[in-house]
């Protein structure tokens, strides 16, 4: 095998780039530094972490995505191994264990294979490094606890909760996990896109100028649902229908758009500071969810951002963000305009055959995080986004509450609201909890 | 070159000496043992080896400097020896015995000699792993927030360094419910049938209290220019017509507000983030009271018959309510105007007693050395001077021309009027009856001052209002409390009652 030779210097060019992209940008709360900054963070990418002793991770959450997020970490560089793995069901678990067998040729024991509802915590401590997450994230804040307690790096997916105080639940064990020196990575993969990063730089160079206004869109067609199925109860019909479910997914404006609201509080290194929203439902099969929201977000210094998301089918689609400047825009991804829409700065791709520039030659953000990641704990440069995705999920979930409530939401009340989704008692059964789609200027009642 | 050795030798040494004599009386200057040298003050020094900085539980024991001095680096010596001529003035002026000891303990002016970057040089990290849920929030919300010189550790953790009886920073459930030895239980209220003072009584309970009937008239409302200490809020001075009603003879006691407290108190929360999530669904009729508090809302001072503090405007007015329903009378919070008229009690001079502010204003070496008598100022209220620094019985004062006591000090009470500074202008020209203030505002007028204020602040005619946010400060609750301020225990409030056809007018 080929190892990578990256000098000590590079290693420190790259721990600037993640602590640019993660750290730098929103230590926020203290207001808005949209002045356009002079100094630039340099970045350097690796498109391989250095090599170092055995680093296992654990996986929690073994669907589509958590089996995805290991197999992109077994690519991240040289001595990577993943362990044990764990899901609420058996078959999500088999299913995950054979796609690494298959695909890296790693053969998890089976003894290391946790079923249930603990499955997150014997996974944790079954001595592993680094513990990938990919549950439902109405359970990320009880699992990110537990792992920064028994001192484990982070991959976990975004986002990071799916009510006000799991929120604040996770800003705690984020600073917590700072105290500790844990890197931990939260899927927020445009802050690890090359163009996207390149863009960001430009924006804090000025390009654009002031920042004077955003967008944030996340319009695609219906996800995806399942019918409740005689075998299964009703606990674990909900579970494995997730992302149809407030209290398990967040709603899509949470579980999904948070990305895109992520970028504009990551290039105006804010957060909104209040909201007023609306949202409905027409299509959706089963939960208890809207289909489309459109939110006006307002940021400390009076930046308007609206966000508008849909998961209906046969509609314009539309996955991305815009910011406007006082001198131009960008579309966040990888190029700026002047005030007149005339192109005056692209990214520069990487070549393909025939000679052109190419997005499909850049590196794949989703190995990149987990690159970057690895490097971060190799070369004894923690980084933490925790805190910043926190931030992001709570964004979206102010922007939910409003849309359900046909209310202005501010920040203050999210930090003081005591909302914790999901039922009271937990297990495979009935599950007792309000069900009703909410409906704007009606009592919004979602606690059991 | 010899010469200049005879010199340099002996000079490098006397040269290290005297660094090495600075050090070690740097050193010495820093233990214990030389602290209480001059600090005589045993309940200190006891307190202190109470609290967990004495018993840390890792063996390692905080001393005095560590806390009361700034960092090394951090105007360390400056600190040093600011603190240590003043210390030394004192210790050849003063009588420590004199000292009241435990003032110095309370919180704002705790804050003055605590350094909060010598509580961080040792409490690095906010987050250890044994950090409970409430310290999680109690901590993001520190971290998160501007840093306020208001916003000091000790605010949660004012007994880290020394023990004080009774002090709580936590969930405070049992409040109020100390079972008391069983008394005759009042199975009704009173009867009021004509306009007469009476003593009310709370149905099921064994409280009681004097209302004292107040006949209506007109008086001149606010004061004239010219009078000491007179704030632009007071004025322009206004013709007020206010109709017969009764008032409490005392500020509401905490037996009175604990027979509430029992009867309605709820467990867990009842926040406007619900209200907002319910909708108004709450039964009209049923009151929902106070939920438990957050420490130690009598400070420790007792109970009984010293007034009620620390509950919030909302708290106040849902007792009224409360009141009302169980006596079956109007029971309210007074108007601004109703207040300054009973307070007033018929006299147009600064205070309802003779006297002039400037001459009552100051206090210790000042109002020793300027020999100005105080003793009428003393038997009517309960102010900075002879407080001392908290809430008193109302036996100890001498009531007003209306029969009504501490209306003025002890406690400042709350008005039902929403506070703008400009108010007297605002209502129309001429005789103005029965004026209930502004329509809307953000914060509430309180009145008479309190245990904490000099006597220019303790005029009839002077105006303060409520301070929500500082007054929620340090409660780590999430949300924050409706019912219980966190920082605030020196406002308490006083029932009025209206004549009205439930009380004998016809």
């Amino acid at each position: 095998m080929k190892k990578p030779s990256i000098s000590r210097r590079k290693f420190l060019g790259k721990a600037v780039t993640a602590g640019a992209a993660g750290i730098v940008a929103p230590s926020i709360i203290t207001g808005c530094a949209r002045e356009p900054k002079k100094k630039i963070p340099e970045v350097s990418w690796l498109d391989l972490a250095p090599d170092g002793p055995v680093l296992k991770a654990g996986v929690i959450g073994c669907g589509g995505r958590g089996t995805g997020a290991a197999i992109n970490f077994l690519n991240a560089g040289p001595n990577l191994q993943v362990v044990a793995i764990g899901d609420t069901f058996k078959d999500r678990v088999d299913q995950c264990r054979e796609s690494i067998l298959k695909e890296k040729g790693q053969e998890v024991a089976l003894e290391n294979c946790f079923v249930g509802f603990d499955a997150y915590q014997r996974v944790i401590d079954a001595g592993v490094d680094i513990v990938i997450m990919a549950t439902p994230p109405y359970f990320r804040p009880e699992q990110l606890a537990a792992a920064v307690a028994a001192r484990k790096h982070i991959f976990t997916e975004k986002p990071v909760c799916v009510d006000p105080a799991g929120a604040r639940s996770v800003m705690a064990t984020a600073l917590r996990a700072k105290e500790m020196d844990l890197t931990i990575v939260t899927g927020t993969q445009r802050r690890h896109q090359r163009n996207y990063v390149a863009t960001w730089q430009q924006v804090l160079g000025g390009a654009i100028g002031q920042i004077a206004g955003a967008n944030a869109y996340w319009n695609q067609s219906k996800l995806w649902h399942r019918e409740a199925n005689k075998s299964w109860t009703e606990m674990e019909w909900m579970i494995r229908d997730w992302v149809n479910w407030t209290w398990l997914s967040g709603d899509h404006i949470v579980e999904q758009h948070v990305h895109n609201l992520d970028v504009i509080n990551w290039f105006t290194a804010s957060h909104p500071v209040k909201a007023v929203g609306m949202g409905s439902r027409h299509r959706r099969v089963t939960g208890d969810q809207y289909d489309n929201f459109s939110v006006d977000f307002v940021y400390p210094d009076g930046m308007h951002m609206h966000s508008m998301c849909r998961q209906i089918n046969g509609c314009a689609n539309n996955v991305s963000e815009r910011i406007q400047g006082t001198k131009g825009f960008t579309n966040c991804y990888d190029t700026i305009y002047d005030l007149a829409g005339t192109e005056v700065w692209k990214y520069g791709y990487p070549l393909d055959d025939e000679g052109k520039p190419s997005s499909r030659k850049m590196m794949d953000p989703y190995l990149q995080e987990h690159i970057d990641m690895v490097t971060a704990i190799r070369t004894g440069k923690p980084f933490n986004e925790l805190e910043n995705t926190a931030i992001s999920t709570l964004t979206a979930i102010m922007g939910r509450i409003s849309a359900y409530t046909g209310k202005e939401t501010t920040w203050e009340e999210m930090m003081n609201s005591d909302l914790r989704l999901g039922p009271k008692v937990f297990d495979f059964g009935k599950v007792d909890m309000p069900k009703d789609i909410p409906v704007p200027g009606e009592p919004y009642v979602p606690q059991a | 070159m010899k010469r200049f050795l005879i010199w340099f030798i002996p000079g490098l040494i006397a040269g290290m000496l005297i660094i090495l004599g600075m050090n070690k009386l740097l050193v010495i200057t820093s233990t214990n043992e030389f602290c209480v040298s001059c600090h005589i003050h045993p309940e200190a020094d006891m307190s202190w080896k109470r609290s967990v900085h004495y018993e840390t539980g890792s063996g390692f024991r905080v001393a005095c400097v560590e806390c009361h001095l700034p960092p090394k680096g951090e105007k360390y010596l400056w600190e040093k020896a600011r603190t240590g001529l003043r210390d030394l003035w004192s210790y050849w002026t003063k009588d420590s015995a004199s000292f009241d000891w435990n003032e110095r303990g309370r919180l704002e002016i705790a804050r003055g000699h605590v350094f909060e970057s010598s509580c961080i040089k040792c409490h690095e990290n906010l987050f250890p792993l044994t950090l409970s849920k409430e310290g999680e929030d109690a901590h993001l919300y520190y971290k998160q927030t501007k840093k306020t010189p208001e916003l000091h550790c000790i605010n949660c953790h004012l007994n880290a360094g020394h023990y004080i009886e009774g002090y709580t920073h936590g969930s405070n459930v049992t409040f109020g419910m100390t079972p008391s030895a069983p008394k005759e239980l009042f199975m009704e209220s009173v009867k009021v049938t004509e306009f007469e003072s009476f003593t009310e009584q709370i149905p099921n309970s064994s409280v009681s209290f004097s209302m004292i009937a107040i006949p209506g008239g007109i008086f001149k409302m606010g004061s004239p220019a010219g009078e000491p200490f007179r704030k632009d809020d007071e004025g322009p001075v206004r013709d007020v017509e206010i109709s017969p009603f009764f008032m409490a003879e005392v500020e509401v006691t905490w037996d009175e507000y604990l027979a509430f407290y029992a009867q309605t108190s709820v467990e867990g929360k009842s926040t406007d983030t619900q209200k907002m999530r319910s909708g108004m669904t709450a039964s009209a009729d049923a009151i929902s009271g106070a939920t438990p508090p957050y420490g130690q809302p009598d400070q420790g001072w007792g109970m009984g018959q010293r007034p009620a503090i620390s509950f919030s405007f909302h708290a106040a007015e849902t007792y009224c309510k409360w009141l009302s329903q169980v006596t079956g009378k109007t029971y309210r919070l007074p108007t601004e105007t109703e207040w300054e008229y009973a307070c007033r009690g018929g006299t147009t001079t600064p205070y309802f007693f003779p006297g002039d502010p400037q001459k009552f204003q100051k206090t210790g070496m000042k109002a020793r050395l300027s020999k100005n008598d105080t003793t009428v100022i003393n038997s009517y209220i309960i102010y900075k001077a002879n407080s001392p620094s908290k809430t008193q019985t109302p036996d100890l004062v001498k009531p007003n021309p209306f029969g009504l006591k501490n209306m003025t000090g002890n406690v400042a009470e709350f008005c039902s009027d929403w506070y703008q500074p400009d108010a007297y202008s605002l209502y129309p020209e001429g005789l103005i009856k029965d004026p209930k203030g502004p329509e809307s505002g953000d914060e509430r007028v309180i009145r008479g001052g309190s245990f904490l204020d000099m006597a220019g602040s303790l005029r009839s005619a002077a105006r303060s209002f409520t301070r929500t946010g500082e007054w929620l400060r340090t409660d780590p609750q999430m949300p924050k409390s409706i019912w219980w301020y966190s920082d605030c225990f020196h406002v308490g409030f006083r029932v009025v009652c209206e004549f009205d056809e439930k009380t004998g007018k016809y």
